[in-house]
């Protein structure tokens, strides 16, 4: 779909920029209204959906038993898929995920892994033969900007309430599914040396470069993505580090750490 | 899974079903207009245990461009089930009934479009099942017909949609799981508030007395739909009204 | 006057003669087309909250330049139909590989619609002088059913709000809204056009617009 942005336009949300001023008058580090609703899905194991400022994501985490991979025979395993559904966005199309898509679902696996998130060990049913499968899918309802981050929020969210379905495979009792850190992306676009967090609309569409930052509750790093076609300075990456630091830690005790 | 066949349970216990429901009676329905940002047109339906979003996006540019139609808008529907909606992890993408589904329920409600204002150019329908529970296409082309007037397409009329099935001897309003996967019929509509057919499918087996039994029940299920869906419309009008045209987003509960 | 909230195939009246925009007759009876208010005077009118901006010969329009192709540019006017700028309408005489020099991809116009056909192809025109390329300024977006309400019955309340707020300021049926003056009157008129777009569908707006604008003259001096 094209959808080009007038200069005049651009200018508008530069200009606005460089007094330190957003469209909608956040500051560049504020993040919009979150909301966080969990087990709205009941066939689901877990779920949640996440409100970030007008945009919607909703996750669902279904799990079944099934074969372990050969190199790690007595380990879960994580399975995270993205649907960029065509209601969400006028620029979504039918279809199989495209890249943008697959580097959103791989990015919201990336946190839940490297921060070891789920104890995959506790997952195993008979080493080499049985594990649970954990399917992470995210359904994107409605693109208002940061889906990425919302996703994250969603994937986490929907994993801390989710229950393993044991009783239904006669495996022995469900139990609430181990969960052992908290992992919040944050993502920043770059805009003419101008930084912003939680990027709407717009201003991704103007921006260039993209850089996410995946936190654990102890405040390491366990996955980055830049994307886009722009360049980044040392610089920018580490003061987008320290905000992403400090935001992931106001998102979590707010959200996550009931 | 545990293996069951329709001898094995009794779907009526004094007159009543399963879910405690008279024979001519509909599951809760709720319903949410406008609950999408992006989207020209939205509703968000929840009917028994199913939840369905409906979004509308049009009259747009068609692409690719050979499909467009000097004359008129082409109108395209896609039924979709996001993997958690079910009880077994649904694979994501289409498949052969999606297909199915998307095709009746467009027929379903092109005959009530006026298409012909809108040349060269297509309205797309888009329907996510998040929670599934029988008669997700009834409730996908009554989320639909919601989105496409709030999204101020105009339309003839509205279009309402209803099953009516048969289990256990007995013609039944708005089929629940166990009484769909269990049932000996299924039978779903989709008709104008003045009993005008658009879409009718059936599988199982009805006597003819029976068939027009169901008939009359789906189709009085669908006028009670038609209502709500009404109220829903008019409701969100009179709130933006109320709140000096603010147009407010619905969210879900 | 009577108003209510109808959706699409309201029974509006038995008289056929009475079917005004948004209607359909069917045996001679008068039903709505669309989810709005239905406005009962002399025909019967129904105004939808929502719906998309459909180009009609005369309209002033907001553009954006989203291709070039060898004799047009290819404008998005925020409807489901681009429009059409020839090369001949461009108010100097240019050459086919000049025309990226004067109007590139994302360059912003003020145009109006020169003809519509039945297939909706619309042609726009920039010959006029009130009409050209948009270099300073800011544009805004307002839907485009509120844009009667802002213009007003013959003018009345554009006109007004351009004396007031002492600002350059061109309205496009298609909802796009060019605003140009010093940041003060600028915000002024944004807020002014904010308001009305919020309270369009309401009585005695005019009135309440004046004593807006006053109070808000006010408060800054």
């Amino acid at each position: 779909m094209s959808n080009v942005i007038s200069e005049i336009k651009k200018d508008f949300i530069y200009n606005l920029l460089l007094k330190g001023e957003r469209m909608d008058g956040r500051s560049f580090d504020q993040y919009r209204e979150i909301s966080i609703e969990r087990d709205v899905i009941r066939k689901a194991e877990g779920s949640a959906l996440v409100k970030l400022g007008s945009s919607q994501v909703l996750v669902g985490v279904k799990m079944q038993p099934g074969e372990p991979f050969q190199d790690s025979p007595n380990r879960g395993v994580i399975i995270t898929n993205a649907e960029l559904v065509p209601l969400a966005s006028p620029s979504f199309e039918p279809g199989p995920p495209n890249e943008v898509g697959i580097e959103l679902a791989r990015v919201v696996d990336r946190g839940v892994r490297e921060s070891k998130a789920v104890d995959l060990e506790a997952l195993c049913i008979e080493p080499g033969k049985q594990v649970w499968i954990v399917f992470i899918d995210v359904h994107i309802l409605d693109d208002c900007g940061n889906i990425l981050d919302a996703a994250s929020l969603g994937a986490i969210a929907a994993l801390l309430c989710t229950k393993v379905p044991a009783s239904r495979f006669g495996l022995g009792e469900d139990f609430i599914l181990p969960i052992r850190d908290i992992p919040i992306a944050t993502t920043a676009i770059e805009f003419s040396d101008v930084l912003m967090f939680d990027p709407g609309v717009e201003e991704e569409a103007v921006a260039n470069t993209k850089l996410t930052v995946i936190t654990t509750a102890n405040g390491d790093i366990c996955g980055i993505q830049k994307s886009g076609t722009g360049m980044l300075k040392p610089e920018q990456v580490y003061r987008i580090i320290d905000i992403a630091c400090e935001k992931a830690k106001e998102i979590r005790e707010k959200f996550l750490e009931a | 899974m545990i293996a069951m066949d329709e001898n094995d349970i009794s779907f009526f216990k004094d007159g009543l079903r399963l879910d405690g429901r008279r024979a001519d009676e509909l599951r809760p329905v709720k319903i949410k207009v406008g609950v999408l940002a992006r989207a020209d047109g939205s509703c968000y339906i929840e009917m028994g245990g199913n939840k369905v979003i409906a979004a509308v996006y049009g009259p747009r540019e068609v692409h690719p461009r050979h499909l467009q139609e000097v004359t008129r808008a082409i109108v395209r529907y896609r039924y979709n089930m996001a993997s958690f909606s079910v009880e077994e992890r649904k694979r994501p993408g289409p498949d052969r009934r999606s297909y199915e589904l998307s095709k009746v329920s467009r027929e379903a409600l092109e005959p009530v479009i006026l298409t012909s204002f809108f040349p060269r150019s297509v309205i797309d329908v888009f329907v996510e099942v998040l929670q599934a529970d029988a008669g997700t296409r009834t409730a996908g082309i009554n989320a639909a017909a919601v989105a496409l007037a709030d999204a101020g397409i105009p339309m003839k009329s509205m279009i309402s949609s209803c099953a009516a099935g048969k289990v256990g001897d007995t013609i039944v309003l708005d089929p629940m799981k166990e009484e769909d996967n269990f049932g000996q019929a299924d039978l779903p509509i989709a008709m104008t508030p003045n009993g005008d057919i658009t879409l009718m499918q059936m599988d199982g087996n009805l006597s003819i007395d029976e068939f027009h039994q169901a008939v009359e029940m789906a189709m009085k299920g669908a006028k009670d739909i038609y209502e709500l869906q009404r109220r829903a419309l008019v409701e969100k009008y009179s709130q933006i009204s109320a709140a000096s045209g603010q147009e407010e987003v619905h969210l879900y509960e | 006057m009577d108003r209510k909230v109808v959706v699409p195939g309201d029974l509006l009246s038995e008289d056929a003669k009475r079917s005004g925009e948004g209607t359909y007759i069917k045996d001679g009876s008068v039903y709505s087309l669309l989810y709005g208010l239905a406005n009962y005077r002399d025909k019967i009118n129904v105004i939808p909250l929502a719906g998309k901006y459909m180009p009609a010969p005369g309209d002033n329009v907001i553009g954006v330049v989203k291709d070039i192709t060898f004799s047009n540019w290819i404008v998005d006017i925020n409807s489901p139909y681009d429009g059409l700028l020839h090369i001949s309408e461009y108010p100097k005489r240019i050459e086919s590989d000049e025309m990226s020099k004067y109007l590139r991809i994302g360059s912003s116009i003020m145009t109006r619609v020169k003809d519509v056909d039945p297939t909706m192809k619309v042609e726009l025109t920039l010959n006029d002088r009130k009409l050209g390329p948009i270099k300073t300024g800011q544009v805004i977006e307002i839907s485009h059913t509120r844009v009667p309400r802002l213009i007003g019955k013959g003018g009345s309340m554009i006109s007004m709000l351009k004396k007031e707020v002492n600002c350059s300021i061109f309205v496009g049926q298609n909802g796009r809204i060019w605003i140009n003056g010093c940041r003060d009157d600028t915000d002024l008129a944004l807020k002014t056009i904010a308001l009305i777009e919020k309270e369009a569908h309401t009585n005695g707006l005019t009135d309440r617009i004046v004593n807006f604008l006053k109070a808000e003259k006010e408060a800054r001096s």
